[in-house]
């Protein structure tokens, strides 16, 4: 299938019935969830934004100064806010208003909406381009991913952006055929900017497939094509005029002399203006042509526009403030990250690592699914090139390519041995629902294969009674994987791996992200003296406050560090190995009191200081 | 892909059977207590099955970390493998290569379930006759320029404490060398041309006289152009003899390890000493001592 469509009525409610399931599952199962290093920072963002948001109410001549408003936003503001305001305006109506959810929960709430949407996406996408079992198996298969399903829980980013990306390129899609879809493609990009910097790649992937587009719908059509022509110029021209900007006046005065009203306005507003109208202008003439280039122009010109507008930051200083937030990703430092019995500390990274790790923490009954699809689409591809071989295979449609394309967008960016390693597949998630689909491809060619030759002895084999236990018996794997190692989401460990226990004698990654450590604060609620200090290790301050107040450790108890501690639960990091030794130093003893032992190894580990050990305050021996 | 998801699931359901219990634990822990002796060790397999250490004897080393199946463990005449073959990836081949040889089975192995138990005597085993991390209390320590003069380092009963940054003392400690646990004698270089210096009386003769060392942490990793090739080393304090040194330059991680025979003789004074122009991360940590013949008193502990 070339154009997009519309879901049907019976897609409409499945998909609908994909969030709904999705959306309790995660609410059901998110307080077992520990609070990772980031979301308890995301958490006091959030809450700060929402209280920002309440001054805007009361007062609002003080609350747009931009004193207020740094106040408010300056925290955290290496990442767009959208996510965040969700966070706290959700916690502000559910936990501080109405009182019906504890702090977690009621941050965490939007996070499940937009990870739930990815099932019912992932569904109505690989409904319309492959049909509707191989959408259900690419729906249902996403969440069984052990990886996913913790990353669906957090109110972090990396699943909100896998979820508006997902919807960026649906909406491309559906603008193939639809004007207000391309409309919203661009409306959609605005939010997935708001939502993380990933989002910046998005236009790169989906323009080819737009010019692409045009061009082949305007073959036989030479108005349309000087039409395209000319808005190609436009875009052309303004990305000039913008390189001669920068190169006149150098990239710090290029950002020095970007006002409301000067050069680098007036471009944008000729583009905006200009591509619009040409389009207007266009589809008059040949709408397909009009339809196919409408989101590009539609990402241009609304994208930045949202961005600027979701950000109360950027209000009074919106250039010199997106320039420090591009620089810092640009500039991200590298967490040491434990892969193949090596520390990787700093770049180059191994070329294939994104691939090795995606292939040890997928559930290797979808990982291979997932690799068969995606090889033979790449195949069909490959052979549709070659007159000799064209015969031989159907060349993929657009949709289909550009459902192969972003199936390894984010792999072969994050791939880049000199972008940062760490984060485990959080990074890639965009990949995955896209990888989920041609999975669904894989197994439901199969199973009509399957049936084909079964309806030889039984003529009246519905696809059905074959691909439900087939799926039944992909999926079982996962759900067990799932299972035995929830809610410990960053320790999952594929078959491939072997396991949890394969995975650590591969000498990989452990955990990270220090929300493991929920296993044992039963324990240290039990055993820790009245107002004993505890070194909860990679927990931050935030996230020991937010285990405090939403009741899984006692509020009696201090933070403290290995020195000045009575219990310490450290966590195994490969590169943190000397913090339990300073452990062991500090506390006499090298012998732990209790731990979380995921099939066998060890995750959090547990001391207790030894009576004749006295505390020091302050470090040193 | 019908097969593989079969396999998975097979994996998925036998993985909980190839675990070992509590009970396991506390078997294999009841073994130890009644038969280890004093010098012995455990030895984990796969290195990083550390959950034994809730259950054996405190004052049992267990020796488990990144590349602990080579190490020689040379202080213990005898050490007791606790292992997992059943493990998914467990690697045993890879790991009898790396363990077995010059080393023997004493006996055969004992199961708790998932756990085999194997006594080994230790064919790399080397008495020490001289430990300076064990003998810190009774060193002279201080600072050296070098024209001579000292600034002295007092013991104040736990460590000895000089002059100066809060880091600059010398005391055994745990500290991680590139992974491996160490109880090694802390000894910050103290920077510029200053050495930091550890005396110790009564090194034995006859003996092979051996420096490990390094870097801890992740230092060791650190390159920048700033930081400084870390020396540290041993010298004879009546002949005024370099004994032993090792340059370690930033960016080279690992236990650095240096060694020389000592002739027979009188018992030696040796300076240990640690230098770095610039101290940043030159955080050393540092043992020397005097190994006797192994062959001989590896049989005494048999």
């Amino acid at each position: 299938m070339t154009a997009g469509r519309a879901p049907t009525r019976d897609e409409r409610w499945l998909a609908l019935g994909l969030w709904v399931l999705g959306f309790v599952a995660l609410w059901a199962t998110e307080a077992a969830v520990g609070f990772t290093r980031d979301e308890s920072v995301y958490f006091y963002a959030g809450e700060g934004y929402a209280r920002w948001f309440q001054q805007l109410f009361r007062e609002p001549a003080r609350a747009l100064t931009d004193a207020a408003i740094v106040r408010a936003w300056d925290y955290n503001h290496e990442h767009p806010a959208l996510m965040k305001e969700l966070f706290g305006l959700s916690h502000l109506l559910f936990h501080d208003t109405l009182g019906w959810l504890r702090p977690a929960a009621a941050f965490r709430l939007p996070a499940f909406a937009l990870s739930a949407l990815v099932p019912a996406l992932t569904f109505l996408l690989g409904s319309a381009v492959y049909g509707r079992t191989v959408g259900l198996f690419a729906a249902l298969s996403f969440l069984l991913i052990p990886r996913q399903y913790f990353n669906a829980e957090l109110a972090c980013f990396d699943m909100p952006i896998a979820a508006m990306w997902l919807l960026v390129v649906y909406a491309f899609w559906r603008a193939l055929e639809d004007r207000n879809w391309g409309v919203l493609c661009g409306v959609f990009f605005g939010l997935a900017l708001c939502t993380k910097h990933n989002a910046l790649f998005l236009p790169f992937i989906l323009a080819p497939f737009a010019l692409w587009r045009a061009w082949t719908s305007t073959v036989d059509r030479p108005d349309a094509r000087v039409w395209l022509w000319r808005v190609l110029g436009l875009f052309a021209a303004v990305a000039v005029l913008y390189g001669l900007l920068v190169v006149s006046l150098g990239p710090e005065g290029f950002q020095r002399k970007f006002f409301l009203l000067s050069p680098h306005t007036l471009l944008f507003g000729v583009l905006a203006v200009g591509a619009l109208g040409m389009l207007h202008l266009l589809n008059e003439v040949h709408p397909p042509s009009a339809l196919a280039l409408l989101p590009m122009a539609t990402m241009a010109v609304f994208g930045p526009v949202i961005f600027y507008l979701h950000w109360p930051y950027l209000w009074h200083a919106p250039v010199e403030r997106t320039a420090w937030y591009l620089n810092f990703h640009a500039t991200h430092n590298h967490y040491t990250w434990f892969y193949l019995g090596k520390l990787l500390r700093e770049p180059p990274f191994p070329l294939e690592y994104v691939v090795v790790k995606t292939a040890l923490t997928v559930p290797t009954s979808l990982f291979v699914p997932m690799v068969t699809g995606w090889l033979v689409l790449a195949g069909r591809a490959v052979l549709s090139l070659f007159e000799r071989t064209r015969t031989r295979v159907r060349a993929p449609s657009l949709a289909e390519s550009l459902v192969g394309l972003n199936a390894v967008a984010a792999i072969l960016i994050i791939s880049h041995p000199q972008v940062p390693h760490f984060g485990g597949v959080k990074h890639w998630l965009p990949s995955m629902p896209f990888l989920g689909i041609l999975a669904g491809v894989a197994v439901t060619r199969g199973c009509e294969a399957l049936v084909e030759w079964l309806r030889v002895r039984w003529p009246r084999l519905p696809l059905a009674a074959v691909a439900a236990p087939v799926f039944a018996l992909l999926m079982l794997p996962a759900l067990i994987g799932l299972v035995r190692v929830f809610p410990y989401g960053t320790s999952y460990y594929s078959e491939l791996a072997g396991g949890v226990p394969g995975a650590a004698s591969l000498g990989m990654q452990r955990q990270f992200w220090s929300s493991n450590v929920t296993a044992v604060l039963p324990w240290i609620n039990e055993h820790a003296p009245r107002n004993a200090r505890v070194f909860l290790h990679e927990v931050n301050g935030l996230s020991f406050r937010d285990y405090q107040r939403n009741g899984m450790l006692r509020g009696d108890l201090q933070p403290g560090g290995p020195s000045d501690s009575d219990i310490a639960a450290y966590q195994y990091h490969q590169e943190f190995r000397e913090h339990e030794l300073n452990v062991w130093q500090a506390y006499g003893t090298r012998t732990p009191v209790t731990g979380l032992y995921l099939d066998e190894t060890p995750q959090v580990i547990v001391y207790q200081r030894r009576r004749d050990m006295t505390r020091r305050v302050g470090g040193g021996p | 892909m019908l097969l593989v998801a079969l396999a998975c699931l097979v994996f998925q359901l036998r993985l909980p059977g190839r675990l070992a219990s509590e009970a396991d634990y506390r078997t294999v822990a009841g073994w130890l207590r009644a038969e280890v002796r004093p010098g012995d060790a455990v030895l984990l397999f796969p290195w990083w099955s550390e959950r034994a250490r809730l259950y054996l004897p405190p004052e049992l080393p267990v020796y488990g970390y990144l590349g602990s199946d080579k190490d020689d463990l040379s202080a213990h005449p005898r050490v007791w493998v606790l292992g997992q073959p059943e493990l998914p990836r467990a690697g045993e081949a890879d790991f009898r290569a790396a363990f077995l040889p010059r080393r023997n089975a004493v006996g055969a192995s004992r199961r708790a379930g998932n756990l085999e138990l194997t006594l080994y005597e230790n064919g790399r085993y080397r008495p020490r006759r001289f430990v300076a991390s064990e003998a810190y209390a009774k060193a002279r320590v201080y600072l050296e320029s070098p024209d001579g003069t000292r600034r002295d380092c007092p013991f104040d009963g736990r460590v000895h404490r000089c002059p100066g940054p809060p880091h600059l003392y010398v005391a055994p400690e745990w500290h991680e060398l590139n992974s491996e646990p160490r109880h090694c004698l802390w000894m910050h270089a103290p920077g510029g041309t200053q050495r930091l210096v550890a005396e110790f009386d009564g090194v034995p003769a006859g003996t092979e006289l051996r420096l490990e060392g390094g870097l801890i942490f992740e230092y060791a990793s650190h390159h920048d152009a700033r930081l400084s090739t870390t020396y540290y080393g041993v010298e004879d304090v009546a002949r005024r003899e370099p004994l032993l040194e090792i340059a370690q330059p930033p960016g080279l991680e690992g236990v650095q390890k240096a060694s020389r025979a000592l002739p027979p003789g009188e018992p030696r004074t040796v300076k240990v000493w640690v230098r770095a122009e610039n101290p940043d991360r030159r955080q050393v940590c540092l043992d020397v001592f005097a190994l006797g013949d192994g062959a001989v008193v590896s049989r005494e502990g048999t």
